[in-house]
């Protein structure tokens, strides 16, 4: 098989479930998930048989005309890069782990086959997204993701909460997509094509071209495109929300995959960025990522707290691909150095951070929907590999060796100290703070003794649910070494990644460990004393700074308020004008302005319905005067 | 002139004579033969839908560039006017045609269901409509595309009057005045174009052919395409001439809105494309600007205006204006990508407007409302009802799968060659229109059942609903996944239509539209 047709068929196999499932699935939710799953353990061992088979990394490309319209082509085909190659082990691979856990998760769920039609339709829009070859093509699966994730956020229809929920997740994502829009067409006629191999080629060709302010504002109108998906400042608002969705979504979707889809963007289109355009990419990364760690103090829900570590570590990364190609720029020899490092973080986040979610899953579906964590403790004994697992994925986002988060927030911390000083203390101070929130977690969930009564009899999850999580852990530990990796992803992370030699080395290692470790024993001091096991340290000790980071900056605050109050009333008072102006006036009120107009000329006083044709017919013309004078 | 017609041509007639014979034969019959009713109507819908495809078969097979096919012609006795009944279809009428038999057809099966006593002759107000429907679009003749144009405009006033809902009277009275205003004004507009042009003929190509090789005068084309803007643009609701559409659609029976805004709205917008931007290119250019102003206020005023509605029926008819903003701005631009891209969107809403229509009219006579705050939590009983509404909505907000994003899309990308400061105008819209459809769509289906929805009994939708739900939303999905399926065809025709015009043209839009600029300064 051409390695054009097993891409093909990667991409089609998770369309073609979710149409089997429209069609026949609706109300058989086992045969559902069986399809669903089936697709994705197609996709994973065909991208699994590729990558390890012979492909060494050369560039795959297919194409077709997919619309003609004088000078506008679409073309729809594949670009298949090491780092596209990468991204697809990612997607498929914890895709796969995530749907089989999805089959224990969702055995008491009613719309079974929904949940799965829809987990189908990510997989595809996802995919699509991975191997896309244009930016217009990205776009269409761009939008395609949103909708999979506006479906499956909203998956609970009958809870008002998931309802806005979604709704303010493809809102959100929409304004995003605004601005990702103009870009692509700004760059289309700027740059003439918007197909990705050959853009890079014309940005090597005319280095020069970057130099511009319109190379700079077209690469940050595709950055919106970046802050909506991967939920970055100030467009972060829908991704706590997201939770709304079952777990099993949030694993994959608001955590794995489609939120690194902005910093896979990123790496696709590195070459239009600017040195000026890197910058803001790389303050906006920065303050995400130390924002949501703060705001992760101020929520007790287990999900929540999960989801703005994810918030902080996507501008973990985001920032690492600014600096990153700010450092090769400088030093002129590693062109992918940002995009390699943003995206080894991405796939070793992927995996434990899937973990952690799958975990959460694990505790929830046990713990009949509890999601506040003051509520739980004691779950080490009573599920003692979730619990476990969980520990190995906290060990691992906390940076500490030999764990597969070590290695890949390292190559970051070490761009951020070549090449920009502030930068550094903050992503620093954000890995400590990552311990200590992940610290806090753990210890109030699954130490001590249980605080209600679901909590008390919970149970170690089913076979196909804990499965998933021990593969996940597995790999949270190594997948640090580059050497797991097929042989294509092995020599991009090996040639792209930098990391820290000799004293620097030892340096970072240090750093690390004391990042790590130290958040990680304060939390256990904080947090890990039987009295106040209950209640929160910051809320009953400090309660005006967890009032303050409860509040998250008013983020939410200020956008419902523009909602409402702006926006709202801004699109009443038009609605209100339209009603005097264009239907009163022009239309009802030529009517009675007939009956004083019609005392002077009495002979068009003869009824309502010719006057008012008369008068509409007058302000016509005199409209066309009006318009030929010039408008 | 006389060439022979082909079996295509007979069969083009005969599509379009098909629902007059239907309607004649069922007034005759209706109230004597019941079961006659619901075969000889859906004849009359069926037939030209069939013929339409297979047309479109053959269309696409011959691939004959802007050339016209299936050319049919009649002398009725006008020809010393210069009027002759003839047929033919092009890249740009092909794809309409194809709307008209499709939407036509789904609005006839919706139509059937009940056992109404005057069924019959709803049904046959809805066939000559068809009739006219068809006709516009495979007119060659000018006169003949707007005598077909009246001839579908009338059922659907009367129809409005006699089985509308709240306010019929005044909405059948305010959309009379408007619509038959706005075809005069178009018909001053086409008559002045035949005077002018001293060919003493309607014929389409040879008024193309004419005026191509002698252009009237910029002042003459000026004023005449006012009359022609004007005229169409009130015929499609163009900004600040709207507010008929969403009283009347909210007041007309499902099966008439679905056509009307489907298709008859359609007549404007395809007479602006394909009689007065290539019959009057210097006229277009000076109207370029303002027609942009103008379209901007459908996009972003009515835009916002949809998002206030709370009545379900009212905020189609409002989001209907407002995507019409998009069409107009396509046409703006002048460039084979805008004009071509509007005339998708043409195809994509009259499809998705439909659906929407005909899922409105199911939700309202379900819940016996049609304030959608009253509703809520409809999904748990009528899934598949949920399920087509959501994909139309999502249609109709451009999602990519769905033919309106290709439309809007190409619009996009072909304004901004124009004018990129009107194409950022344009894109704000898919923010506004995400905003109020996914609100509607919470509104109506999501979270708890409300009172409306728990005390009436409510089914899923039965079979004639969900029959021509089915149909709409596989043409949708049909050119949302392969917009060749008829972007080729308008592709070529297009290229062709307004390659000599776009070069002789350019330069006069420059000046036009800084001129402009200079007016506003002094």
């Amino acid at each position: 098989m051409a390695p054009q047709q097993t891409l093909l068929i990667i991409l089609l196999a998770p369309l073609a479930a979710a149409s089997l499932i429209a069609l026949v699935g609706r109300r058989k939710g086992l045969l559902s998930a069986g399809i669903s799953v089936g697709s994705a353990a197609v996709q994973m061992l065909l991208t699994l048989s590729l990558l390890y088979g012979s492909w060494k990394g050369e560039p795959i490309t297919a194409s077709v005309e997919w619309l003609h319209i004088g000078a506008l082509n679409v073309n729809l085909g594949f670009y298949l890069t090491p780092l596209a190659g990468m991204l697809l082990f990612v997607v498929t691979f914890v895709g796969f782990c995530i749907h089989l856990f999805a089959i224990g998760y969702s055995d008491d769920d009613e719309a079974r086959g929904r949940f799965f039609g829809g987990l189908s339709i990510f997989m595809f829009s996802m995919t699509g997204i991975v191997l896309s070859s244009s930016l217009f093509m990205i776009f269409i699966f761009w939008e395609l993701v949103g909708f999979s994730s506006y479906m499956l956020i909203g998956h609970y229809l009958a809870r008002p909460s998931a309802a806005a929920a979604a709704k303010k997740a493809f809102i959100v994502n929409r304004v995003g997509d605004f601005g990702f829009l103009i870009g692509i067409i700004w760059c289309f006629w700027h740059y003439g094509t918007t197909d990705l191999a050959t853009l890079e080629s014309i940005m090597h060709a005319n280095p020069v071209l970057l130099t511009t302010g319109t190379a700079t504002a077209i690469a940050l109108c595709l950055f919106c495109g970046v802050l909506g998906k991967s939920a970055q400042m100030p467009l972060h608002v829908w991704l706590p929300d997201a939770m709304e969705g079952p777990t099993p979504v949030s694993a994959l979707i608001h955590a794995a995959t489609m939120v690194a889809a902005g910093v896979y963007l990123l790496g696709r289109i590195w070459f239009v960025y600017s040195p000026s355009a890197l910058q803001v990419v790389a303050v906006v990364g920065t303050v995400t990522a130390a924002y949501a760690a703060f705001c992760a103090f101020g929520v007790k829900d287990i999900k929540k707290i999960l989801a703005y570590s994810t918030l902080s570590q996507l501008g973990y990364l985001v920032a690492a691909f600014a600096l990153g190609t700010l450092y090769a720029m400088q030093h002129g020899d590693h062109g992918l150095t940002g995009v390699g490092t943003a995206h080894f973080h991405l796939t070793t986040h992927a995996f434990f951070k899937a973990l952690m979610f799958l975990g959460a899953g694990s505790v929830i579906h046990a713990c009949h929907h509890e999601q506040d964590i003051f509520k739980m403790g004691g779950l080490l004994k009573r599920m003692p590999i979730t619990a476990v697992t969980f520990l190995v994925g906290v060990i691992a986002i906390s940076g500490i060796p030999p764990f597969s988060g070590f290695y890949s927030k390292d190559a970051i911390l070490f761009l951020a100290q070549e090449e920009n000083k502030v930068i550094f203390y903050i992503l620093a101070g954000t890995a400590f703070l990552t311990a200590l929130y992940m610290g806090r977690l753990f210890f109030i969930a699954f130490l001590g003794s249980p605080r209600s009564e679901h909590v008390e009899h919970a149970k170690e999850s089913s076979f196909v649910m804990w499965l998933p999580l021990v593969v996940l852990a597995i790999l949270s530990v190594v997948g640090g070494f580059e050497g797991i990796y097929p042989e294509a992803i092995k020599s991009f992370l090996s040639e792209n990644v930098l990391h820290p030699h000799g004293a620097a080395h030892q340096q970072m290692l240090i750093l690390s460990l004391c990042l790590g470790l130290g958040g990680l024993l304060l939390s256990m001091l904080l947090y890990f004393k039987p009295a106040s096991r209950g209640n929160d340290f910051l809320e009953s000790n400090l309660p005006i700074v967890f009032n303050i980071l409860k509040g998250r900056l008013y983020f939410d605050e200020f956008y419902n308020f523009y909602v409402a109050k702006i926006q709202q009333r801004f699109a009443c008072v038009v609605s209100f004008l339209e009603q005097v102006f264009i239907q009163r006036l022009m239309v009802k009120g030529s009517g009675s302005l007939t009956g004083v107009v019609g005392t002077v000329i009495r002979g068009v006083h003869t009824g309502n319905v010719r006057s008012y044709a008369f008068w509409f017919l007058f302000g016509l013309v005199l409209f066309w005067v009006f318009a030929i004078i010039g408008f | 002139m006389n060439e022979p017609a082909t079996t295509d041509g007979y069969l083009l007639l005969g599509a379009i004579a098909v629902p007059l014979v239907c309607s004649i034969l069922l007034s005759a019959t209706g109230r004597k033969a019941k079961g006659l009713v619901r075969p000889l109507a859906l004849a009359g819908f069926l037939i030209p839908t069939v013929i339409a495809f297979m047309l479109w078969n053959t269309f696409s097979a011959e691939a004959s560039g802007s050339g016209y096919l299936f050319m049919t012609q009649a002398d009725l006795g006008l020809s010393s006017l210069g009027i002759n009944l003839k047929l033919g279809l092009n890249g740009i009428s092909m794809p309409l045609f194809l709307l008209a038999s499709i939407v036509g057809l789904a609005a006839g099966v919706y139509a059937m269901r009940g056992d109404d006593e005057n069924k019959h002759w709803y049904l046959v107000l809805l066939l000559i409509m068809q009739t006219g429907l068809l006709g516009v679009f495979a007119s060659i003749d000018i006169f003949f595309f707007y005598f077909f144009h009246e001839f579908a405009l009338i059922p659907t006033f009367i129809m409005i009057g006699l089985w509308g809902g709240r306010e019929r009277r005044y909405a059948a009275m305010e959309m009379t005045i408007y619509l038959t205003l706005g075809a005069m004004l178009s018909l001053l507009g086409l008559i002045a174009v035949y005077t002018k042009s001293g060919l003493n003929s309607f014929d389409m190509i040879s008024l193309k052919a004419h005026l191509a090789a002698m252009p009237l005068g910029d002042v003459v084309q000026q004023n005449i395409f006012a009359l022609l803007l004007i005229g169409f643009g009130i015929l499609v609701s163009l900004f600040p001439f709207h507010s008929w559409a969403p009283r009347g659609y909210a007041a007309a029976p499902a099966s008439a809105a679905m056509l009307h805004a489907g298709v008859l709205k359609k007549f404007g917008l395809y007479g602006l494309v394909q009689i007065a931007l290539p019959l009057l290119p210097a006229g277009a250019a000076h109207f370029s600007n303002m027609l942009l102003w103008l379209a901007a206020g459908n996009v972003v005023l009515i835009g916002l205006v949809t998002m206030t509605q709370t009545d379900l029926k009212r905020m189609l008819g409002y989001s209907s204006v407002m995507h019409m903003g998009y069409a107009f701005m396509g046409i703006a631009g002048f460039s084979i990508i805008g004009v071509s891209g509007a005339v998708l969107l043409m195809f994509a809403h009259g499809v998705s407007v439909a659906l929407l229509f005909l899922l409105a009219d199911c939700i309202c006579r379900r819940t016996q409302t049609c304030e959608m705050p009253e509703m809520g939590g409809l999904f748990k009983k009528t899934p598949i009802l949920c399920g087509f509404f959501v994909a139309a909505s999502l249609a109709s907000i451009g999602l990519p799968g769905f033919a309106n994003f290709w439309g809007e899309f190409t619009i996009f990308v072909g304004l901004w060659q124009f004018s990129p400061a009107f194409a950022v105008v344009a894109i704000t819209g898919i923010v506004i229109s995400a905003i109020y459809g996914l609100r509607a769509v919470a509104r109506i289906f999501y979270g708890p059942a409300s009172a409306v929805v728990q005390d009436n009994t409510i089914e899923d939708l039965a079979i004639c609903e969900r029959t021509p739900a089915v149909i709409l939303f596989v043409a949708l999905i049909a050119v949302g996944v392969f917009p060749k399926l008829i972007s080729d065809d308008i592709n070529m025709a297009i290229s062709d239509v307004y390659k000599a015009p776009v070069t002789t043209v350019a330069e006069p839009v420059v000046p036009a539209t800084t001129q402009d600029i200079s007016n506003h300064e002094s």
